[in-house]
């Protein structure tokens, strides 16, 4: 079966304002999506993710590689097919207040894309309006509000209600619910859930938060300056991490539980995430790696398969899985879910 | 805990802001102590008044508009009676503070070895020699390479890492008895968190500085505090041992906090969400703050509640010992 949503090989590069450097902040990611499946991307602030989210669904053209929605190459759309077909594809923001213009009432935002399509009547679309507004958990009687009466909850689900007003069969989620308080953001992850359950949409679901993506995703990729180290069931990616990056980044996590409970080791990384403007040779994740060796400098790992549907690119995977990675999976320390 | 002379003992705390020609209160009777080399969390949503309770202890609260009545003692002074001039000695010097945004808390035009030296010799009778080095010394202390290199730099030639450290060397260059950390981790990457963390117990622990951990993230509290107070709408509603709490909650509002975590819950189940939202200042009322949301509010509950239960476990519910509330573990 096609998939919703496929990238191939996927890099959008920036010129950077001194000497012509270059950002790769997307440098060669490959993967697809399938209707009705809800797909996480990790990965810290500067992996890029933002920007792979914006480039799948069209709003940053790729310097190379390849971009299918649903099997159709969206480089070879004309103006005019693209502008029906993106319809389908739709993206929610982080911060539910930039996204929402201060001068139009919620009313006007919802029905904004309405408009710029054109279907229906006025009147028609009105009604529609509040029936968005009631489906994602919202007095239609905000309708006739601004933003700055709202809560920021209350703000996100309208952004939610206007990515649904064309009926999309994907919704990318760039860290939907990071600046929403831990109760809200509950809400709002329910919401996502019982809009995916009654309209079988598929989502895209990129964040920081490894609660949250292990929460709500089907599968999850890694990623690390620009590219993806890890992908494959979110049972897999969270319980049996086999790059060490994944493993540090598991291990990183503040867990909610009791002294005596918290038993994993923790892999505590040296250094930040190094420039996208120059990455280092070989491997990435190399310069702050603790099993690092010469063959990371000289040779980029590639990307294999690794089972159904499981990848990863690390020299020495074989190494993981069968020496630590049983005694280091930081996430054993949880209990399991009742 | 030994009884001794708590270092910082807060009692009847009451803040309010001048708003357009009313008060607005945004702490209400707050109530709690530190031991010296404590290590306490503060936790509780946007606007539950974290930030300003912090900001109250140091007296940077704007004097013009911010209301403060009731007793902060230190080292048994009580600083809301200190003047300008004699607080100025103390922040920085007894008490320091460290915020989530170092990029907007360093000031950009002088170097990070500049602000560091003006703490010290704001504090010590030092020359700027004297000075220069024991910023180089507090720079490596906090695990910044180069010091020497890096101290005539300035803030954005540092990663987000290294300036939260390079806060972090400023507020604890003039070895103060209690530190307050304002989601000083919130802003940075889990893995840069996890070194930050560690980081700032490791210093502490070695200095015996007491320690007052304000976020919203559960998880740091579990891994760097020992007791934690929960905060509701201005007021404090459980204080406990960070074990208690996350195993045995005794305020619906914490076992709640605790059960939407997104962690504790199964893969794509129904999150248990609070219902309801926080009531804004105008709202909240003379009973119990956390009446509309709460699936076991009674009649009682809308008398003005008093912190009950008994050291070191107090809430302000008067259900709890009723209750059997949910935390952490099913």
């Amino acid at each position: 079966m096609t998939p919703l949503l496929s990238v191939e090989d996927l890099r959008v590069y920036f010129p950077s304002g001194q000497r012509g450097e270059t950002v790769k902040a997307v440098d060669g990611v490959t993967f697809s999506v399938g209707a009705g499946e809800t797909f996480g991307i990790i990965g810290e602030s500067g992996s890029g993710k933002s920007t792979l989210a914006r480039a799948m669904v069209g709003l940053i053209p790729p310097t190379d590689g390849r971009i299918f929605h649903a099997g159709q190459d969206i480089a070879t759309m004309s103006g005019a097919e693209f502008a029906r077909h993106r319809r389908s594809f739709q993206i929610v923001f982080q911060d539910p207040n930039a996204a929402l213009d201060p001068r139009m009432s919620i009313g006007q935002t919802v029905r904004e894309p309405l408009d710029i399509v054109n279907a229906d009547s006025r009147a028609d679309r009105d009604r529609r309006v509040l029936r968005l507004l009631d489906h994602v958990g919202l007095n239609p009687e905000l309708a006739l509000r601004y933003p700055h009466e709202l809560s920021g909850g209350q703000k996100q689900r309208a952004n939610i209600a206007r990515a649904l007003a064309l009926e999309p069969k994907l919704i990318v989620c760039d860290e939907v619910v990071a600046a929403l308080d831990v109760s809200i953001q509950a809400d709002i992850l329910n919401l996502f859930a019982r809009l995916q359950a009654e309209l079988g949409l598929a989502y895209v679901f990129i964040t920081h938060d490894l609660g949250v993506v292990g929460h709500v995703a089907d599968r999850i990729a890694v990623m690390y300056l620009g590219k993806l180290v890890e992908m494959g069931s979110a049972d897999q990616i969270l319980h049996h991490p086999l790059h060490p990056y994944t493993k540090a980044l598991l291990s990183s996590e503040p867990l909610p539980l009791p002294k005596a409970m918290r038993t994993g080791t923790r892999i505590v990384l040296e250094g930040e995430i190094p420039s996208p403007v120059s990455p280092p040779s070989g491997c990435r994740f190399r310069t702050r790696c603790w099993m690092t060796q010469d063959k990371c400098a000289e040779k980029e790992p590639a990307w294999l398969k690794y089972g159904a549907d499981r990848w990863n690119a690390c020299h020495f995977t074989d190494f993981n899985r069968d020496g630590e990675a049983s005694d280091r999976a930081p996430s054993a320390a949880m209990p399991p879910a009742h | 805990m030994t009884a001794t002379q708590p270092l910082l003992d807060v009692s009847g705390l009451t803040i309010s802001f001048r708003q357009g020609g009313s008060d607005v209160a945004v702490i209400s009777d707050l109530s709690f102590a530190i031991q010296p080399g404590e290590s306490v969390g503060m936790v509780g949503e946007s606007g539950c008044g974290k930030t300003v309770t912090g900001l109250s202890l140091l007296s940077l609260l704007p004097p013009e508009t911010a209301k403060v009545s009731g007793r902060i003692g230190f080292d048994g002074v009580d600083l809301t009676k200190l003047s300008p001039r004699d607080m100025q000695k103390i922040r920085g010097r007894r008490i320091a503070m460290i915020f989530q945004e170092p990029m907007s808390a360093l000031d950009p035009v002088f170097t990070i070895g500049q602000q560091i030296s003006e703490t010290i010799r704001a504090h010590f009778p030092v020359n700027a020699r004297e000075a220069r080095e024991r910023a180089i010394d507090a720079l490596a202390a906090v695990g910044i390479p180069l010091p020497a290199r890096r101290y005539d730099e300035y803030p954005h030639q540092l990663s987000g890492g290294m300036r939260q450290r390079a806060m972090i060397a400023i507020a604890l260059s003039c070895e103060p008895r209690l530190l307050v950390a304002d989601e000083p981790t919130t802003a940075l990457d889990v893995t840069v968190q996890a070194q930050i963390l560690d980081l700032l117990l490791a210093l502490t622990a070695k200095s015996g500085t007491a320690l007052l951990f304000i976020t919203h993230d559960l998880g740091v509290v579990a891994e760097a505090c020992s007791r934690v107070l929960t905060m509701y709408a201005g007021q404090l509603v459980e204080d406990a041992m960070v074990d208690d709490v996350l195993t045995r909650p005794l305020h619906p509002y914490t076992s709640g906090l605790l059960r939407s975590l997104p962690r504790l819950s199964a893969a794509k189940s129904v999150l248990p969400a609070i219902p309801g939202r926080v009531p804004t200042n105008a709202e909240w009322q003379a009973g119990c703050r956390f009446v509309p949301r709460c699936s076991h509010a009674l009649i009682a509950c809308d008398a003005p509640q008093l912190l009950r239960g008994e050291e070191p476990h107090r809430v302000r519910c008067g259900r709890y010992s009723e209750l059997s509330l949910p935390g952490v573990l099913p």
